[in-house]
């Protein structure tokens, strides 16, 4: 398994329940175990195992509080993820509009070295 | 110019697509020849100089470039090595210095009326895909979906 911050937090998202429990989080605030488990069909302790795994990639904060540990989102690692790939997008679309301006260009040049061609056999 | 989807379809991958008004055989050309890459490679602001480009397109052959700031002199090699060649219609490479390391998948499809479409698939983190968990979540749309919550956390 990788263990740079990014290959943590794609593989923390990889799992739908997760992200079902994150998007829970992001729009209800803090939530305990109990709460967060409510809309699944499975145990508290397989809930409590993803929430391990979200908060070893820090995508979640758990309160201190022994009993309940509320939970809630920390949204710095999607920040992290949001912005390789917006990154990623911005190489790729300067370099694709670049290729198409020097695609241009080169039809531009061999159309103009056609004409000149045809031009000096009519001449001569 | 068309310019189509380029959002991510699966976890940790990313597409993008671009059709241009050029047969597929001078698009391929642009990409395996030095002469051509420099001048598109280097985004707006950085260039690629030709005599630090090496393109030699065999499995195994390296794909070498350096793009150097224009305002700082400052150097960023890049190190790729061909995976998959088949001219004209796709380039594999990979990255293995990149972020864990970074697959580039390029294809050239002809169009049929004088246009290629052009789809660059990126998948990072390879290591990633190896675990069951992650195979098993493959289908999701991170890209959308690392958006949308980061709009609800309204951070």
């Amino acid at each position: 398994m990788a263990s740079d911050p990014l290959s943590i937090t794609f593989a923390a998202l990889a799992d739908p329940t997760r992200r079902a429990i994150l998007a829970r989080l992001a729009t209800g605030g803090e939530a305990t175990v109990n709460e967060l488990a409510e809309p699944f069909a499975m145990s508290l302790q397989a809930v409590s195992k993803h929430l391990k795994v979200l908060e070893a990639a820090g995508l979640i904060l758990r309160g201190s509080n022994a009993q309940y540990r509320p939970c809630r989102l920390d949204p710095e690692p999607l920040d992290n993820a949001v912005e390789w790939i917006a990154r990623h997008r911005q190489i790729w679309t300067d370099r694709f509009d670049l290729l198409g301006d020097h695609l241009r260009l080169i039809q531009q040049q061999a159309a103009d070295a056609a004409t000149d061609t045809d031009q000096q056999e009519q001449e001569q | 110019m068309n310019d189509t989807a380029n959002a991510g379809q699966n976890l940790g991958e990313l597409t993008f697509v671009r059709i241009y008004d050029a047969p597929r055989e001078l698009v391929y050309t642009c990409m395996i020849t030095p002469e051509h890459l420099t001048h598109f490679w280097g985004p707006p602001g950085v260039s690629a100089p030709l005599d630090k480009i090496t393109i030699d397109p065999r499995p195994g052959g390296v794909f070498d470039t350096v793009i150097v700031d224009d305002a700082s002199g400052e150097e960023y090699p890049s190190h790729g090595v061909f995976i998959e060649v088949v001219e004209p219609e796709k380039l594999v490479w990979s990255e293995p210095d990149v972020e864990g390391g970074m697959t580039n998948s390029m294809t050239f499809k002809d169009l049929g009326d004088g246009r290629t479409e052009v789809t660059v698939h990126q998948t990072n983190v390879p290591e990633m895909y190896r675990s069951p968990e992650a195979q098993e979540g493959m289908t999701a749309s991170f890209d959308r979906f690392a958006a949308y919550v980061k709009t609800l956390a309204g951070s």
